[in-house]
């Protein structure tokens, strides 16, 4: 008995220590400080004070990445790791919000403005040695997108009504690059990652590709030509970046930056737990929720950090009521009932809601003060494209009861009747994930009770959301919130355009069912179809205008974003927007070492 | 026994089959699928959508997905995760190190603090020993497993002195040997404590009841008639005949550790199949769930039979062929 118990013991022993040592990689390869020597002159030099080599910028996410392939990337985790990985022509600078020379050192644009001649920096190897040339350029932007077995949103980003773009390549270092017509925000998308030749091209010709760099590929099949290369990825737990030998920005004294051996991103379960691995110390930058801000401030002194405020999000919160004219194919119904779509589509209606609404409660007891009101599509965080001069809703009841009145609108005893003996009353889908959302429903439904309307809320999965609002249509008025996009205006085309799959409030129209869709179909076309600033900042202002009197989306607030900063970072380019990361520049920053 | 074994085996992939239709059926019951967190993104044109959806294979209906899933099943590909792009067999071999040392640890823990426990409880049958390891074995059979991993994050971060959640530290992978090992064994500390509790429970009661049953038999008292020392009357004769059932029970534990690991790892924040399967169970990536599904399955029906052999092969009177 004993003799078998412990031979059972034994094993299982033999077998926990098989697991751990699977469990725990090998050493790290030694850093090695050698750096190839500098090739060529023309290497961009950093303009900021030299710093001190060394030491491990840790960051944290809240997923792991999805994949490595930046060309297929959907998530926010993919898409940073593809910006350390893979940089593009160009690139949105992040203090001027304008594009940048990046791989490419500089550009022209041609007469007619559809012709832009890139000249590649030269002596630039991608971190396997191999070096980099116009071929990975047109491999990344031309051959992969175009492949009839790659599916990517970069598609739509490089073309033009549809038609490509055209490239041809002068020599190793020039290429050139024609939209078939003029195309605004051509600098910005152009910027979208370069992956090498050398190692996918093979994959694309026996249609792999999609499959390929997924969070599989071993570190070496994943060459970078930013300031680190991949070292290891642990699954749930973190990635390593190890600094890239080949990077080609220099420090003043002409050494290779970055200054930083090492990258860390570390896959946080959730909110919370980022926030508490940043007090203890282990991260070094992190974003703060309202709720956490005034136990961060009381911390600050002590656990060696700061807090940062920046200014309101890029994100937007809106609720919108359901104007689809259109009938449900299956019944021959309405898809909204005539009297309600009545309602919903007359702007005095909207109107009157949105002055009804309380935003400054809403910030108050939901944000706790920190966060604005918002009036129009673009949050006032987006400083290069923002207009301030729209039509504002603040709380007004009089107003609002004015603007139902004209509408035939009349009070009968404690509720609001529309002209025809109607009770004003609807029901609002949101989703249950999100509990800010289900609060602010709440301050809506008692806000719109002191004007006779009876709102009810509905809490759905978001699956199930999605669904009623983008397939069946069955819903009557609904509460969401959008990211940032990028900071341009093309990048609200599929929102304000009445074709657009976006278009929530009554998406992919034949044709514009309201002279103020129409007017803001043009605008949006006329935006894209100019280099000028000015020109399309003007547009955009107006689309902002009509996108605040119409109140299609009836916009509701926007939070503050609030940073915190371990103390000691040296180097910062405090960026414009609070949608970029302090720590931004990962190849000039550095902190001393103990 | 052979065709005991094989009997087993054979009844294996029918088994299999029906798991696979009603976990398939249910999932597609659930509203829409993969692709509508891509109908709220920007700039995604229809066209985008309704290609994924062809190179899904989710513009087929259920049915038909579902025998093109399952004849591929059968040559051992199950499919590429929607999410991942790479195959599903080789995103579960990722985390399944995590999630198997895990339950192996658990499982050391809890046979070895539930059998001398056990024991001891029935040679002092009545005693305040016995009486306050019953106690305990009630109240953490009755605590939920869920609610026990959230005591335990909530000691973690009031205390500091043991991680709040995953396997490894950020700077693992900068230590040396000793330090990673020490690492790893203070990540694991509090999951498997978690997970043991509830089976030292359950186990330590069932080894006292069966060392107090056969500590009755007959066979007992004619070895202790024969002279034999007390503790050769214990542990040489009652355990080796008590200890029986606990070897079946060996098996279920081991199947159902991998499976009951789940909650701990999702509420611990554990890097194992566990947050993976809940994740793709929320973004509808089926072939993920379905694989899973399949996975603790095959465990399941292969760790009772390891247990049926095993209590074949210790208990001589055990024949497994009627």
């Amino acid at each position: 008995m004993y003799n078998s118990l412990g031979r059972f013991l034994n094993c299982t022993l033999l077998l926990a220590l098989l697991a751990l040592s699977y469990c725990i990689p090998r050493d790290p390869a030694p850093q090695t400080r050698a750096r190839p020597p500098v090739t060529e002159a023309g290497f961009p030099v950093s303009d900021l004070p030299q710093g001190q080599f060394g030491g491990r910028l840790i960051l944290s996410q809240l997923s792991d990445p999805r994949t490595f392939n930046p060309i297929i990337a959907e998530d926010a985790a993919s898409g940073a790791i593809g910006g350390i990985l893979f940089p593009g022509l160009t690139r949105v600078n992040p203090v001027t919000l304008e594009p940048e020379p990046e791989l490419a050192e500089r550009w022209e644009i041609s007469e007619d403005q559809r012709s832009f001649t890139f000249y590649l920096r030269r002596g630039l190897t991608w971190s396997d040695g191999h070096p980099f040339s116009a071929d990975d350029v047109i491999f990344s932007l031309d051959t992969v997108i175009q492949h009839p077995s790659v599916i990517t949103r970069t598609k739509t980003f490089l073309s033009v009504d549809g038609k490509k773009f055209d490239f041809e390549k002068i020599d190793d270092y020039t290429i050139r690059i024609t939209t078939p017509d003029i195309y605004a925000p051509f600098l910005i998308f152009i910027g979208t990652n370069i992956i090498p030749k050398h190692i996918y091209e093979q994959h694309l010709q026996d249609g792999t590709f999609m499959q390929q760099m997924g969070i599989n590929t071993p570190p070496h099949k994943l060459p970078s030509l930013g300031p680190f290369r991949l070292m290891r990825f642990v699954p749930g737990q973190r990635i390593i970046f190890e600094r890239n030998p080949y990077y080609w920005t220099l420090a003043p004294d002409g050494s290779r930056l970055p200054y930083l051996d090492h990258l860390i991103l570390n896959t946080a379960r959730d909110a919370n737990a980022a926030f508490i691995q940043f007090l203890s110390g282990k991260t070094d930058a992190e974003n703060i929720r309202p709720e956490d801000v005034p136990m961060a401030r009381r911390l600050a002194e002590r656990r060696g950090f700061s807090v940062i405020e920046r200014g309101p999000s890029d994100g937007t919160s809106f609720l919108w009521f359901n104007q689809n004219t259109g009938t449900n194919p299956n019944t021959g119904q309405p898809l909204v009932s005539p009297h309600k779509l009545r309602w919903f589509r007359d702007t005095r209606f909207r109107q009157a809601v949105s002055y009804a609404l309380d935003r400054e409660g809403i910030i108050q007891s939901v944000f706790m003060g920190m966060a604005v009101p918002l009036w129009s599509c673009e949050s006032p965080a987006n400083v290069r494209w923002f207009n301030p001069n729209v039509k504002s809703f603040p709380r007004d009841l009089a107003r609002a009861r004015a603007l139902l009145a004209d509408a035939g609108f009349k009070q009968q005893g404690g509720t609001l009747q529309d002209s025809e003996g109607h009770p004003v009353e609807f029901t609002l889908i949101t989703n249950k994930e999100n509990t800010l959302r289900s609060d602010i429903a709440v301050v809506l439904a008692n806000n719109l009770a002191e004007l006779g309307i009876a709102m009810r809320i509905q809490l759905l999965d978001f699956n199930a959301l999605i669904g009623r609002i983008s397939d069946s249509f069955d819903y009557e008025a609904c509460l969401l919130g959008l990211t940032g996009g990028a900071s341009d205006p093309s990048s609200a085309l599929d929102t304000i355009s009445s074709f657009g799959r976006m278009h929530l409030w009554f998406p992919q129209q034949k044709t514009p069912s309201t002279e103020a869709e129409a007017r803001m179909d043009e605008l949006m076309q006329l935006q894209l179809r100019t280099l000028d600033y000015n020109l399309r900042k003007r547009y955009y202002d107006e689309v902002q205008q009509i996108m605040a009197r119409e109140q299609f989306f009836i916009y509701l607030v926007t939070p503050t974003v609030f940073g915190a900063l371990r103390d000691g970072w040296q180097n910062l380019r405090p960026p414009a927007t609070a949608g970029t990361s302090l720590l931004w520049n990962h190849d000039e920053i550095w902190r001393p070492q103990p | 026994m052979k065709k005991y074994i094989l009997q087993r085996l054979l009844l294996l992939p029918l088994m299999l089959l029906g798991i696979s239709v009603i976990s398939f059926t249910l999932l597609k019951l659930a509203p829409g699928d993969y692709l509508d967190s891509l109908k709220l993104a920007r700039d995604v044109s229809p066209e985008l959508i309704e290609r994924q959806k062809q190179q899904l294979g989710l513009d087929r209906s259920a049915p038909e997905q579902f025998l093109r899933w399952l004849a591929s099943a059968v040559r051992l590909d199950f499919g590429y995760s929607f999410t991942y792009k790479i195959p599903v067999v080789e995103l579960i071999a990722q985390r399944l190190p995590a999630t198997f040392l895990l339950a192996l640890c658990a499982t050391l823990f809890a046979w070895m603090i539930a059998i001398p426990l056990g024991i001891l409880a029935a040679i002092w049958q009545g005693s305040f020993f016995d009486r306050l390891s019953s106690a305990l074995a009630f109240f953490a059979l009755a605590v939920p497993e869920f609610f026990l991993a959230l005591l335990a994050v909530f000691f973690a971060s009031q205390t500091g002195w043991l991680p709040l959640s995953g396997l490894t530290s950020i700077d693992h992978e900068f230590m040396a040997p000793w330090e990673k090992v020490w690492d790893v064994t203070r990540h694991l500390f509090l999951p498997t404590l978690v997970l043991g509790i509830g089976s030292i429970a359950s186990l330590m009661r069932i080894m006292r009841s069966n060392f107090l049953e056969t500590m009755r038999a007959e066979f007992v008292t004619a070895a202790r008639a024969k002279g034999l020392s007390e503790g050769r009357v214990l542990l040489g004769h009652t355990l080796r005949n008590a200890i029986n059932p606990l070897v079946t029970i060996f098996g279920y534990s081991i199947a159902g550790l991998l499976s009951g690991s789940l909650i701990v790892e999702i509420v611990m924040g554990y890097p194992g199949i566990g947050l993976l399967v809940y994740e793709a169970f929320f973004q509808k990536d089926i072939y993920v769930v379905m694989a899973s599904i399949l996975m603790a399955s095959i465990m399941l029906v292969l760790g009772n039979l390891v247990g049926d052999i095993a209590l074949a092969l210790s208990d001589p009177r055990i024949r497994l062929d009627k």
